[in-house]
């Protein structure tokens, strides 16, 4: 039974990562997503493709680049001294990496909801008297919300299952920046497979969960719509 | 409709019950409380140690016995040296590197990113040809390895592990690198090539001696003379708020405590006899 309790440290990090960054993520992600889906142009088009890549990219050249940047040989040294955050080799910096990994989850399932918007809405509602602000919260996230709140989901999820960036970045510090999935990473090394199993199992519980919530929320939803 | 809605209750109850039993395989909640308390690394009981791999055994044994004695908490983190080195340099908030060579700690002296008079010596490694037991493969010398059905040979990444270098000075100091070459795979660290031999995903492989004990492999040592001496150093991080423990604990490991374990993983000291290490297959 002791052997359980060494498991919480790493479910308490990820889920504290992966919630921060899961919020984040959104609240990055929808603003992203209402500016591409309302503006087009050459830029947008640069802009969303770039967003995009921290999907397809590989887990090294983020973490690679994110350990530069934020680290010693970067933005670090002030980081510690003026703000007095340590990133790198720390969760902020597990929560930086799982930001930018769970935002363009976000951003396509919120900006799916908001293309839904036409033009004739808008022009209604500002003839009506509608500020940009209002127009955002009164029309823009009542239309997408369930792409947000599914995007929100995803990108949390997402975050969970970060492993090859946050690796490089926030290193694999039991107790500090262990997470479930390097927990797993770690286990299996030491050949420890009846530990990688356990972990494995719950972060899959976790995930499934989740999902099943996602699921039948909007189910529920659509019957009531 | 009735029926709908009561199917949504069913997929709630599922994914409440599975989240439920998720959480509570881990028995412990407390972290709820204050998710905080386990980033916080400014305790001045808990030491954070990087260690090389194959350190692995013996130092979980001597820092559980460190943990006893002065009330203090030691976390391990391991990796080859040639990554703890990069991540000390970027910044690893570690109080003390137990490196597996002299060279890279030379290097973060040098740097200033360890304390110069806190380095020291604690232990001469070995490597050994490592057999998984179940391979059905016997080998007991590298000069038999290109003659021998042998499909993959597991050594540490020579680019960042000191082990994995000195299997490579050994394989070429018996002149079967070149013949082998297609035939090797390297593990991160020599942690990582132990368990590709334990799992028999390569029949053979070159691992540290102080990891070798272990029921999955039967192993014979390599001569000395085939590579350079795997003299491993530490050093105190500098800047660490924990000097005084990580001192403490680096004397630890060279003192009355420490020596009898690392000697009992095969790690002898240049002054000590070189001992008759664990048991031979």
């Amino acid at each position: 039974m002791d052997s359980f309790i060494t498991d919480w440290p790493p479910l308490a990090i990820s889920l504290w990562v992966s919630t921060i960054a899961g919020f984040s993520a959104l609240v990055l992600g929808v603003s992203l997503a209402w500016y591409l889906a309302r503006t087009k142009n050459r830029f947008t088009v640069i802009l969303e493709g770039l967003t995009l890549l921290s999907l397809v990219l590989p887990p090294t050249i983020l973490g690679y680049y994110l350990l530069v940047a934020l680290g010693r040989q970067g933005l670090g040294t002030w980081l510690e001294q003026a703000l007095g955050i340590r990133v790198v080799f720390a969760w902020p910096g597990a929560v930086v990496v799982a930001t930018i990994v769970a935002m363009p989850l976000v951003i396509q399932t919120a900006k799916t909801g908001f293309t839904e918007i036409g033009r004739e809405i808008e022009d209604a509602a500002r003839v009506d008297g509608c500020g940009r602000w209002q127009f955002f919260w009164l029309v823009g996230v009542p239309v997408a919300w369930r792409g947000i709140a599914a995007g929100g989901m995803l990108g949390f999820l997402r975050a969970l299952g970060e492993f090859g960036a946050t690796l490089m970045v926030a290193g694999n510090i039991p107790g500090r920046t262990q997470t479930l999935a390097m927990a797993i990473f770690d286990a299996v090394q030491k050949n420890d497979f009846s530990t990688a199993n356990r972990i494995a199992l719950l972060l899959l519980s976790i995930s499934f969960g989740v999902i099943l919530l996602v699921y039948f929320t909007n189910q529920r939803i659509a019957r009531r719509e | 409709m009735r029926k709908r809605i009561e199917k949504g209750r069913l997929v709630l109850i599922a994914a409440l019950l599975t989240l439920v039993l998720g959480a509570s395989s881990c028995g412990n909640w407390s972290f709820l409380i204050n998710p905080l308390e386990i980033s916080d690394s400014t305790a001045t009981n808990e030491l954070t140690v990087a260690a090389a791999a194959d350190l692995q055994f013996a130092f979980a044994e001597i820092a559980a016995l460190f943990e006893e004695e002065t009330d203090s908490r030691v976390t391990l983190v391991f990796g080859s040296t040639g990554q703890l080195g990069q991540q000390i340099e970027n910044g690893a908030p570690y109080d003390l590197f137990a490196a597996a060579d002299r060279k890279v700690i030379g290097r973060l002296v040098e740097l200033g990113l360890i304390e110069a008079d806190s380095v020291s010596l604690y232990a001469r490694g070995r490597i050994v040809l490592a057999v998984n037991r179940q391979s059905g493969i016997a080998a007991s010398d590298l000069k038999e390895l290109p003659g021998l059905p042998v499909r993959s040979i597991a050594i540490a990444n020579p680019d960042h592990a000191p082990y994995g270098a000195a299997a490579q000075q050994a394989m070429e100091a018996t002149g079967v690198w070149d013949d082998l070459q297609d035939r090797l795979v390297f593990g991160e660290n020599v942690r990582q090539t132990l368990q590709f031999v334990q799992t028999g995903d390569a029949e053979v492989g070159i691992v540290a001696l102080s990891v070798a004990n272990v029921p999955e492999i039967s192993w014979t040592l390599i001569d000395e003379q085939y590579h350079d001496p795997l003299d491993q150093a530490l050093g105190v991080v500098a800047g660490s708020p924990r000097i005084g423990l990580a001192r403490r604990f680096a004397r630890f490991i060279n003192g009355e405590s420490g020596r009898p374990i690392m000697r009992k993983y095969g790690f002898t000291l240049p002054e000590e006899a070189p001992g008759a290490p664990g048991s031979e297959p």
